[in-house]
């Protein structure tokens, strides 16, 4: 385990090593001047020159990119501006701060929101599949998959609004999103989401539903299933120690990606929601071609996929015996 | 107030963001939303004359059923970009600085909306000497900051020379531009001082290079002030200034929230601009506009006592709020002072007929359709604003009687001069909008007689692009908002053949001597009539050399919660007036 854990780390090591310098380059790659967004309305030739001097891009990309990737280890001045200790992400001269309080700032939302949402669309997701491929062919099952078809079909865009006006605005049942820390009002903290949570858990919980039915459906037509059966098993002895654990691994891959996707950044949810988290601000640096907060948002998005996947590879060998790791 | 480049690019990109509902949503209702929405006829120009020394007096005249206490918040979509008065610029900034800066002279706005300038932190609006080159304002006494010091000459002097710094790259560069001096002048962290600026007892003395009798005027833009000197942190001020007004700031999540609380140290009666009535502001970011709309049509909890800076009626409801009387009532709205425009490149573009048939030829009802229809913008026919003091109603090639453009006349006049099948190259910025509006003047334009080729320009690099004076494009989308309310702020930088040359904003290169001339003496008049009749004439003047297609200007719609009173526009800002707001019981 511990090998298959140093490996992993160090193989996680280098692919955010690559997807930083990418991003890098992809940044100068296209035609935008994030100086020109800091020159004002009278901007002349010299004071673009000045823009670029404080902004720290008129060195040559490498260099720059040198200068980044030293900051991660023994922090960076940034003159006038201040010190960024290490590790120093950079600093962003679009929000006046650095890149990574920045992120620490809006990341407790984010994961509020992701793993909240999780919580729901896992056990609602999960669950529905589940009696849906017990009773296949039956109402239950026919109620779960055209339901699942239909939300599965929907966009957060579109569902978010119309629940936020009808739930919110004319019947008054929830409250306006927002976000209060958990530490700060526990009760607080969970009635400013819920509106969001049940939104996304909407959507996501039908491709559960329909991943986990036709998981189980497999599954329970598999050969050591039957014979399990053969055996005198109880019915719900087979399903839970055989059908399900077998059904589980791809599951628990998908869910790891959508976790961690939703960590890099709910931007369209955080946008309905009006909420301030990550991928909001992903979104404004883009915008603003704020190239330090756009590869510090990459970077977290690069690293919860990364640390999911090795997770999820370690969840495998405890659900079913027969991978090891290796 | 006036658009930089970043607030430039924000606001298109908010008009861009919803023009692709708005249009769809028009044709239902248009009929009825247009009739709720001002017409040009009800358009009134913002006149603001010279204040006496009286005016300059505290306290500001009470707002008419005020009251004191309770908390105002704001639903608005972007936090500010800068705090730091040297680098403000863009008029949601102004407007969210002015409960806690304060500068040499203002604007005193009644509870109806009138405007005067007066004397802010200074006795009055100013004493002009030597033609306008010299200009001299006495400091009130009592002027306290936040931690109770008072406002000093050090400071007064700072403020002004601070702007010369190498890390003020945002704010208005009039002052700059205008000391004598300020040419070689590198700003005051190196212990030098600027000889052109006075300072003796109480009284600090301006001395300019040219005659400016709008000097006055133009210190009352946010960015002009006041910084302490002692609490001056460079580049860091900018996060968390130092308060002078009757607020300071208690709190800020830069991206997410600020809250203002009360600045004890102010003393109302040497404040003749703030009112000061809620003990707290709170302001919100975050908030995309369909968002702020429907909380604001809910009208519930908090968002009773919620407005805008910036956000406003999201175009998506703009039928549903303006077509519901209650809903209405809630709406502050008002046509904007910036007109859109399309400059036409005067170097490459050297045939007054080819101008003026582009002119004829251009789609402005199609493309208001594009934009969401009368609601959301009005048909321009000339440079100025019809809000701005000198604007003149004229309409030199037909707008308002073939609003849809006339490609007869275009290419008869095509035909005199013997360029049918002209080609022209359009730059525009990339949005949903602008894509729609290019192909509806390259349709209109082709109709006329001409070869249209389309280019789609970055936004970040457009304004270089197109401020490159060998650029190879015919017209471009552009637009402008005075400085300060009068002609000189537009027609001097825009219009001037002065201001031809890379990165300046003559953007059409128009440099003809009859027009520099009007500028210029129309610049030197102190009769304030006379000199807005003069701009008046300036606008005509340059139109008949039909350097730009004038698009359209742009209405504006603030909607507020049902227990937020006092709300009239700020002629300074161009933005709701936050210090006359007041929080109803």
């Amino acid at each position: 385990m511990l090998r298959f854990l140093v490996r992993r780390t160090l193989g996680a090591l280098v692919i955010l090593l690559v997807i930083s310098a990418v991003t890098f380059w992809l940044f100068y790659a296209i035609p935008r001047d994030p100086a020109m967004m800091s020159c004002g309305k009278n901007c002349t030739p010299d004071m673009l020159k000045q823009v670029r001097h404080n902004l720290g891009i008129d060195h040559p990309v490498p260099v720059q990119y040198w200068y980044w990737l030293k900051g991660i280890f023994v922090g960076r001045s940034y003159g006038d501006f201040g010190n960024c200790p290490a590790p120093c992400l950079g600093y962003s001269f679009a929000n006046r701060q650095p890149v990574l309080g920045t992120i620490l700032d809006r990341l407790p939302l984010t994961l509020s929101l992701a793993f909240g949402s999780a919580v729901v669309f896992i056990i609602f997701g999960v669950g529905a599949g589940m009696i849906a491929a017990v009773k296949q062919g039956k109402w239950q099952d026919k109620v779960a998959s055209s339901g699942s078809l239909i939300a599965s079909s929907l966009q957060i865009y579109f569902v978010g609004y119309i629940a936020m006006y009808f739930l919110v605005a004319k019947l008054g049942i929830l409250n306006n999103p927002s976000y209060t820390p958990l530490t700060d009002n526990p009760a607080e903290w969970a009635s400013g989401l819920l509106l969001p949570w049940l939104v996304l858990a909407l959507i996501w919980t039908a491709n559960y539903t329909r991943m986990s039915r036709s998981q189980l459906v497999e599954t329970l037509s598999e050969d050591y299933v039957r014979t399990a059966r053969a055996k005198g098993l109880s019915r719900r002895s087979v399903f839970f120690r055989f059908a399900w654990r077998g059904a589980m691994g791809p599951i628990v891959t998908i869910f790891g990606i959508d976790l961690a996707t939703l960590i890099g950044g709910a931007i369209i949810t955080e946008t309905v929601f009006s909420l301030q988290g990550v991928g909001r601000l992903a979104l404004k640096a883009v915008d603003q071609s704020d190239l330090p907060m756009v590869l510090g948002v990459t970077l977290l998005s690069a690293s919860a996929i990364v640390v999911f996947n090795i997770i999820v590879d370690a969840v495998y060998a405890l659900i079913d015996p027969r991978i090891r790791l290796a | 107030m006036s658009f930089s480049r970043r607030n430039f690019l924000i606001a298109t990109g908010v008009a861009a963001a919803s023009t692709t509902v708005l249009s769809a949503c028009s044709s239902g209702d248009k009929g009825s939303t247009d009739k709720n929405v001002p017409s040009m006829s009800q358009a009134k120009t913002v006149n603001i004359p010279v204040g006496t020394k009286a005016d300059s007096t505290g306290p500001a005249p009470e707002v008419k059923g005020a009251v004191k206490g309770g908390t105002l918040y704001s639903l608005d979509q972007f936090d500010m970009d800068h705090m730091d008065p040297a680098q403000v610029y863009v008029s949601t900034e102004g407007a969210i600085s002015r409960p806690i800066l304060r500068g040499l002279t203002g604007y005193k706005v009644d509870d109806k909306g009138a405007a005067v300038l007066v004397g802010d932190v200074a006795t009055d609006a100013g004493t002009m000497k030597n033609g306008g080159k010299t200009w001299t304002f006495t400091i009130k006494d009592g002027i306290k900051w936040e931690d109770g010091s008072a406002l000093s000459m050090d400071d007064v002097r700072h403020t002004f020379e601070r702007l010369f710094a190498s890390f003020v790259t945002e704010g208005p560069r009039y002052v700059q531009q205008w000391l004598v001096g300020g040419d070689k002048y590198k700003g005051p962290y190196d212990g030098k001082h600027l000889d052109s600026l006075e300072i003796s007892g109480n009284t600090v003395t301006f001395n300019l290079t040219e005659a400016r009798t709008d000097f006055n005027y133009t210190l009352a833009m946010p960015g002009y002030s006041f910084v302490n000197k002692k609490k001056d942190t460079k580049e860091k001020y900018d996060k968390q200034p130092f308060a002078l007004g009757p607020y300071r700031i208690g709190n800020r999540d830069i991206g997410k929230s600020l809250t203002y609380v009360r600045n004890e140290h102010w003393d109302p009666k040497t404040d003749p601009i703030r009112n000061a009535y809620p003990d707290k502001y709170v302001f919100q970011f975050g908030f995309e506009l369909v968002a702020s709309t429907d909380r604001y049509i809910a009208d519930k909890g908090n968002d009773q006592y919620a407005m805008s800076i910036f956000n406003e009626v999201a175009p998506e409801r703009m039928a549903q709020v303006m077509t519901n009387a209650t809903l209405k009532k809630r709406v502050l709205t008002q046509i904007d002072t910036v007109t859109y425009y399309w400059p036409i490149n005067m170097t490459r573009i050297k045939d007054l007929k080819v101008r003026q048939a582009i002119n004829y030829a251009w789609p402005h009802q199609q493309l208001q359709t594009i934009r969401g229809g009368a609601a959301s913008s009005a048909l321009a026919t000339t440079i100025l604003s019809p809000v701005t003091p000198g604007y003149e109603h004229f309409d030199l090639y037909g707008t308002e009687k073939k609003p849809g453009g006339d490609p007869v006349k275009a290419k008869a006049l095509l035909k005199e001069a013997g360029k049918v099948g002209q080609k022209l190259v359009i730059a525009y910025q990339a949005s949903d909008t602008a894509v729609k509006s290019a192909v509806a003047i390259k349709n209109a334009l082709e109709a006329a007689g001409f070869q249209v080729v389309n280019k789609q320009v970055d936004k970040s690099t457009f304004y270089t692009q197109i401020g490159k004076v060998d650029n190879t494009f015919d017209l471009f989308a552009a637009g402008w908002s005075p400085d300060w309310p009068n002609g000189y702020s537009v027609f001097y930088p825009c219009w001037d053949g002065k201001n031809i040359g890379d990165g300046r904003s003559n953007y059409a290169q128009l440099n003809d001597p009859g027009v520099n001339k009007a500028i210029d003496a129309a610049a030197k008049l102190t009769d304030v009539t006379q000199a807005n009749k003069a701009w008046g004439e300036v606008d005509r003047q340059i139109m008949e050399l039909a350097p730009v297609v004038p698009d359209y200007h742009s209405i504006r719609n603030w909607m507020h919660g049902s227990k937020v009173g006092g709300a009239v526009y700020d002629p300074g800002n161009t933005c709701l007036m936050l210090t006359k707001l007041y929080a109803m019981k």
